[in-house]
């Protein structure tokens, strides 16, 4: 009985951790909310009460707002996230800039947009303000309406159409009952053309966001100093930040996406002409060029996100977008330079039980016939008998892009490796020898 | 001066033959090897179809892990994106660097303890012949056991049909010189003290020194840490060894020879600086503790 006393509120006690896990303290902050440009794409952080200094890319804008929300730290992930959803209460007044002149700039809200217009090109970010924002949205808004009412004028017309053919079957049906001549019927119905179906705007990838306000930043490389003031000229507590506004270093380098056909969501990137890709040979790969740009390391991580860590004193290659319709040339040892072009490829689950992924030729005709091809990439056969393949990418023009040249390793199990074992206990056998000569010499 | 240049020679030439036929060196050098053959060898089997990746092998992964912990992501990728040589380079040197510099160190301080050093200035030698000589004994060491290493992997390359990529061979031509610079403060090291253990205290506290600045800046720490990492590590810079090396091969990365080659410029002037210091030391000092 006694056991059981101690027993029951135990097990009550466990059962409560289960059922109230740890809820993460959130704490009411204010913080900067930034959508900053980082190469490539526009991606929102935010700077919370702790972090002193705000990273952007020089001579792009960037969208900076000031709130109060939640902020909490995520154990699991360890980051800290906002909680918008309880508590979001956006402010409105001006900000100070502080430069390299003694007085501060003043800067405004502005009214923006911005969005992605499709191209040949994936960078194609448009940002727009003032009217110039409201048209955009407005240009948005009336594609959008035009389609939905194009949506619901097919809508009515399929209806119709369904209806007619309902109607023509029923009475060719009743006709033929009656043994009279239906070939007339018959070839309205087989002229009768179901409306075509709307297509979906293709002018954006990415659609405008709908116009708001924002501090829109585009600085000059250097370091600033900022402060926010509340409509009635208060300076906000807490609300001076340091900004870090850099550019890159280098944009003339190629990179290459590796995906090997047996592993497509583990791409890899080589960055560098002098890096070399070793692998086992086992698959074959497809590899797609892109355009890349270096930045440093500790500059970019916080840009993209403020709490992220990173390298000061290292530069990174950030890929930026694939080369268009370029071509790779293959060489191998053995045989002629061999020019691949890009070709579209599946993916498809292999067959059975086991896991995996295989990269297959896309068949629009066959059994691929109304999917899209999973991608668009280069490929690269690879065999166990070979030891090295060098890869260089050409524009489209055919010119050699710049430090676009690889190469690819086969790596195969061998024994030799022993070898440089024996090697490299060698000395100690020059040092036997050694020792044994001299104790020869003094014994003898 | 013709008198030193020859008692320099004539004592370089003993150090040499002693540490030839002393067991140490050939310890030192096969425990590098070792390390490297371990390092090449698990690479190799962090091989898949993908790549390099050192979760797959466990040595490597808990290399990987702790390099990424230490320094970031980025700093790993750069590390083996030529293959496994530029880290294999560094942990194999540093085993022969140790032995050298710290044999060196002990020994001087051990001699001017006990008397022999300022036996030898009785003859044609003096204090700066003898660390002089010292430094030549080192010099040739690093650089046999230097091609020593770059042989070996260059077998275990073609072996492993393994490629030594050029961040590799700058690194190694860095290393020479580095090494000269670092066995210049035990040089100092040993001047400024009196006996053994304490010169090997403090040639060791001041490259430690040297690294906690360097990494302090390098490494990925919040703010603060860094902030103050990178205000001594500007102040100490300027006689850190380890700031030219990481200097010359900074340019590297960007293609500038020129720049590379006036980091190994600055590394001889600051080996011969603090050598000037350490004479001058020895000078006022004496020979005997």
């Amino acid at each position: 009985m006694k056991l059981l006393r101690i027993a029951i509120p135990l097990i009550l006690l466990l059962c409560a951790g289960l059922l109230f896990g740890d809820v993460p303290v959130r704490e009411e902050q204010f913080i900067y909310s930034i959508l900053a440009f980082n190469g490539k794409d526009y991606a929102g952080t935010f700077a919370r009460k702790d972090a002193d200094t705000i990273y952007l890319v020089a001579d792009v804008d960037n969208f900076i707002t000031v709130r109060n929300v939640f902020v909490y730290f995520w154990p699991i992930t360890q980051e800290w996230k906002t909680d918008t959803s309880a508590l979001n209460i956006p402010f409105q007044g001006t900000m100070e800039l502080y430069g390299k002149q003694d007085q501060p700039e003043s800067i405004g809200m502005t009214p923006y947009t911005y969005y992605n217009i499709r191209g040949e090109y994936e960078l194609n970010w448009k940002v727009a303000k003032e009217q110039e924002a409201e048209a955009a949205w407005q240009d948005y808004q009336g594609l959008m309406d035009a389609y939905w009412q194009s949506v619901s004028k097919y809508y009515e017309q399929r209806a119709a159409y369904e209806a007619m053919l309902n109607q023509l079957t029923v009475t060719i049906t009743k006709m033929r009952d009656e043994g009279k001549d239906v070939t007339a019927l018959i070839d309205g119905l087989k002229e009768l053309k179901a409306p075509p179906e709307p297509q979906y705007p293709t002018k954006y990838i990415v659609p405008p966001v709908p116009v708001q306000k924002a501090f829109i930043l585009n600085l000059p490389v250097g370091e600033y100093r900022i402060r926010f003031l509340t409509e009635e000229g208060k300076i906000m507590e807490g609300s001076e930040r340091r900004i870090v506004v850099f550019k890159k270093r280098r944009a003339e380098a190629i990179g290459l996406e590796v995906i090997p056909g047996d592993k497509w969501t583990r791409p890899v990137e080589s960055k560098t002409p002098a890096s070399v890709l070793y692998i086992d040979g086992s698959t074959d790969l497809y590899v797609r060029p892109f355009y890349q740009q270096e930045y440093n390391d500790l500059f970019y991580e916080k840009m993209r996100k403020n709490d992220a860590k990173g390298n000061p004193t290292l530069m990174k290659w950030v890929r930026i977008q694939q080369v268009p319709k370029a071509r790779v040339e293959i060489s191998r040892p053995s045989a002629e330079t061999q020019m691949v072009m890009e070709e579209p490829f599946y993916v498809e689950q292999v067959k059975g039980a086991a896991l995996g992924y295989q990269i297959v030729p896309f068949d629009p005709e066959g059994k691929h016939k109304d999917r899209e091809p999973s991608l668009l990439a280069f490929h690269v056969p690879i065999s166990n008998d070979e030891r090295v393949v060098r890869l260089r990418s050409q524009d489209k023009d055919g010119e050699y892009l710049p430090s676009s040249e690889r190469q690819i390793r086969i790596i195969t199990p061998t024994r030799l490796g022993l070898i440089s074992l024996i090697l490299a206990i060698l000395p100690l056998v020059v040092m036997i020898i050694v020792m044994a000569r001299r104790s020869r010499r003094y014994t003898s | 001066m013709n008198q030193r240049a020859h008692a320099t020679t004539v004592l370089a030439r003993r150090r040499i033959f002693e540490t030839l036929i002393s067991p140490g060196y050939y310890v030192a050098q096969t425990i590098g090897l070792v390390l490297a053959y371990f390092l090449v060898a698990g690479f190799v089997r962090s091989i898949d179809s993908s790549g390099f990746d050192y979760q797959l092998y466990p040595a490597y992964e808990l290399i990987g892990r702790s390099l990424v912990g230490a320094f970031g992501a980025t700093f790993v990728d750069k590390l083996f994106s030529e293959g496994p040589f530029l880290f294999t380079l560094y942990v194999a040197f540093l085993p022969v660097l140790l032995y050298l510099a710290v044999s060196s160190v002990f020994r001087f301080g051990l001699e001017k303890k006990v008397g022999a050093l300022e036996l030898l200035t009785y003859g044609p030698a003096d204090g700066t012949s003898y660390f002089l000589s010292g430094l030549i004994k080192d010099i040739l060491a690093t650089a046999i056991y230097l091609v020593v290493l770059l042989v070996f992997l260059l077998v275990a390359g073609v072996l492993n049909n393994l490629v030594l990529g050029p961040s590799f061979y700058y690194s190694l031509i860095i290393l020479f010189f580095l090494s000269i610079t670092i066995y210049a403060y035990g040089i100092f090291a040993s001047c400024l003290t009196d006996n053994s253990a304490s010169a090997i205290a403090v040639f060791l506290g001041l490259i430690l020194f040297f690294i906690i600045i360097l990494m302090g800046s390098f490494t990925i720490v919040s703010g603060y840490v860094r902030n103050l990492a990178s205000v001594f590590a500007w102040i100490i810079k300027w006689i850190s060894p380890l700031f030219y090396w990481d200097f010359a091969l900074g340019f590297v990365e960007v293609g500038n020879w020129g720049m590379f080659f006036v980091g190994i410029v600055l590394l001889l002037v600051l080996s011969a600086v603090v050598l000037f210091i350490s004479h001058l030391t020895i000078k006022a000092r004496g020979v005997r503790s």
